[in-house]
């Protein structure tokens, strides 16, 4: 009994000097070029899958981009904020709380029904049919101010929204109602809807209603590393970032638009 | 000497705990001048989760205390096979996560779950419904009455229900005169925390019935939804806080008042959550 709890006492006192070393190494910046320190990025929940896949390495936060602002605004340790739209990034940057955002990818928008198709929903016009039970994201949440971009180009906004029957914080919260077959119908992005292929069937939504997807990128201003941070966003727009967000659905960071004359 | 140190550490610890419990609820109220906090409540969203909560939580605490009394009474007054898995089931949604217990009233009631299909065959689907709001509060919220009630109930003297029954007085009358005005008190404590955790249900609720305003929207998913939207948002939430922990607090003053009046001498054994009589 004694022997052990001196090796306990022992044990406790490696791990407190590990601990000990462990945050002081991260001071010291040879030891930072070593091992990269880690960073937390805050992203749009509809990165949820792809980020990891561009870099393992750091910690992510994913909600609603909103959501995510918000809690920016609140304080809390970002170093990276990656939002479903421009204009939460460019609002934090004129209260000066991060960076000027830069476009690092787009999106469009599909709606998913679930596999067994309940509703019997064909094509968009469809969700227009009474009883048909719609999952939209709130409007404060980029996703679900674009699907209102939907449905007032289309025209088709009254009708539709008396069919909703809850809306989300977050993109990811539609898909998972859909894919579970409560809801007969909901708007996500593309890349989301791909990411439950199996259980989930997508309607187009004709690309002359489609909203301007862009979503933006920045350095948290209060972050504590913010080298680390403007390198994740590098990554983010180098070639093999841009390659992986691809793979995932996502569209090229810049449309590519029938190139302009060039003035010689 | 020492004991002065003693009795002075105490008062220092207990202060830092009050203190420590009393900062978020003072945070809620000096964030925001009380006009502007006033001011919301006029706000649709607020009024609409306000009637939302009311009404979903009248019917929940209806259906718990319609369903949960005889079934507390049963289980305080007979012993019989499987009585502690009972006596379990009926208190583990107090200590299971709200979002497993969303997640479960999906699966069991959900179009895709096992019922759904028997449920849609009687032309019924409950997720995104008000009746699904009133079932997740329902849910979460009556462990804590059924746990209360049959800890009043045990704590009921027997004698005196015997000697009701040898007076001449059938079981069903024996429990509506004797039992149930001796239990009152008790049982009305049960039922003012019940309704204090039904009003304040969040994860359940936004798992299986969603959250849409006037009808499926209650206060906590609407404090939730308005936070994220700046800049006022942030204070239409402030004021649904400041009205949940007003009612929570009168709540509690009610199962207070109710314990003190229930404290007659066969009933010394009863204390708020029931726990002594479990022990």
């Amino acid at each position: 009994m004694q022997i052990r709890r001196s090796r306990l006492a022992s044990l406790t006192a490696v791990a407190v000097l590990a601990l000990l070393a462990g945050s002081t190494s991260s001071a010291t910046p040879r030891a930072q070029a070593a091992a990269k320190t880690q960073i937390t990025v805050y992203a749009a929940a509809s990165l949820t899958n792809v980020f990891p896949a561009i870099d393992p390495h750091e910690k992510y936060s994913f909600a609603g981009s909103n959501a995510l602002a918000t809690q920016i605004t609140q304080g809390a340790p970002a170093d990276v904020f990656a939002s479903a739209n421009i204009t939460l990034p460019k609002t934090l940057n004129q209260k000066g709380l991060c960076s000027k955002p830069v476009v690092f990818t787009r999106n469009t928008l599909v709606v998913v029904v679930p596999k067994s198709n309940p509703a019997q929903i064909r094509n968009i016009y469809d969700l227009t049919k009474p009883g048909v039970k719609i999952d939209i994201a709130q409007s404060g949440v980029p996703v679900g101010t674009y699907t209102l971009q939907i449905l007032n180009n289309m025209n088709l906004k009254a009708a539709v929204l008396k069919n909703v029957v809850s809306q989300e914080t977050d993109v990811r919260e539609v898909l998972a109602k859909v894919a579970l077959g409560e809801a007969d119908a909901g708007f996500v992005y593309s890349t989301d809807a791909k990411t439950v292929t199996g259980k989930v069937k997508v309607i187009k939504v004709p690309a002359w209603a489609q909203p301007k997807v862009q979503y933006g990128i920045c350095v948290v201003s209060k972050s504590a590393d913010k080298s680390a941070a403007q390198a994740f966003i590098k990554l983010v727009l180098s070639k093999a970032g841009q390659k992986k967000l691809h793979k995932f659905g996502f569209l090229a960071r810049v449309k590519p638009a029938p190139k302009k004359k060039h003035k010689k | 000497m020492r004991r002065a140190v003693g009795s002075g550490l105490l008062i220092a610890v207990a202060l830092l705990t009050l203190a420590f419990l009393a900062l978020p609820i003072v945070g809620i109220f000096v964030h925001t001048s009380p006009g502007k906090l006033l001011h919301q409540l006029s706000n649709p969203v607020v009024k609409d989760a306000f009637l939302v909560s009311v009404k979903t939580s009248l019917l929940a605490q209806a259906l718990i205390l319609l369903l949960g009394t005889p079934t507390a009474y049963l289980l305080a007054t007979r012993r019989f096979f499987g009585h502690s898995l009972a006596v379990t089931l009926v208190e583990l949604p107090l200590v299971l996560p709200p979002a497993v217990a969303g997640i479960g009233l999906l699966t069991a009631l959900g179009r895709e779950g096992l019922l759904g299909s028997s449920l849609s065959a009687l032309g019924v689907t409950l997720p995104f419904t008000q009746t699904a709001v009133t079932i997740a509060v329902a849910y979460v919220a009556s462990p804590l009455y059924i746990r209360q009630a049959i800890a009043t109930f045990e704590a009921t003297d027997p004698h005196l229900t015997a000697a009701s029954r040898t007076l001449g007085a059938g079981p069903v009358r024996t429990f509506f005169r004797v039992v149930l005005p001796l239990a009152r008190g008790g049982l009305i404590a049960g039922l003012a925390l019940s309704f204090a955790r039904g009003l304040g249900e969040f994860g359940a609720t936004i798992m299986f019935a969603g959250s849409l305003q006037r009808v499926t929207q209650t206060l906590p998913l609407a404090i939730y939804q308005e936070f994220d939207i700046q800049p006022d948002g942030f204070t239409t939430a402030l004021a649904m806080s400041g009205v949940l922990v007003l009612i929570s607090a009168v709540l509690l003053l009610t199962l207070r008042i109710a314990l003190t009046w229930q404290r007659s001498p066969s009933s010394r054994s009863l204390s708020l959550f029931g726990l002594s009589s479990s022990v």
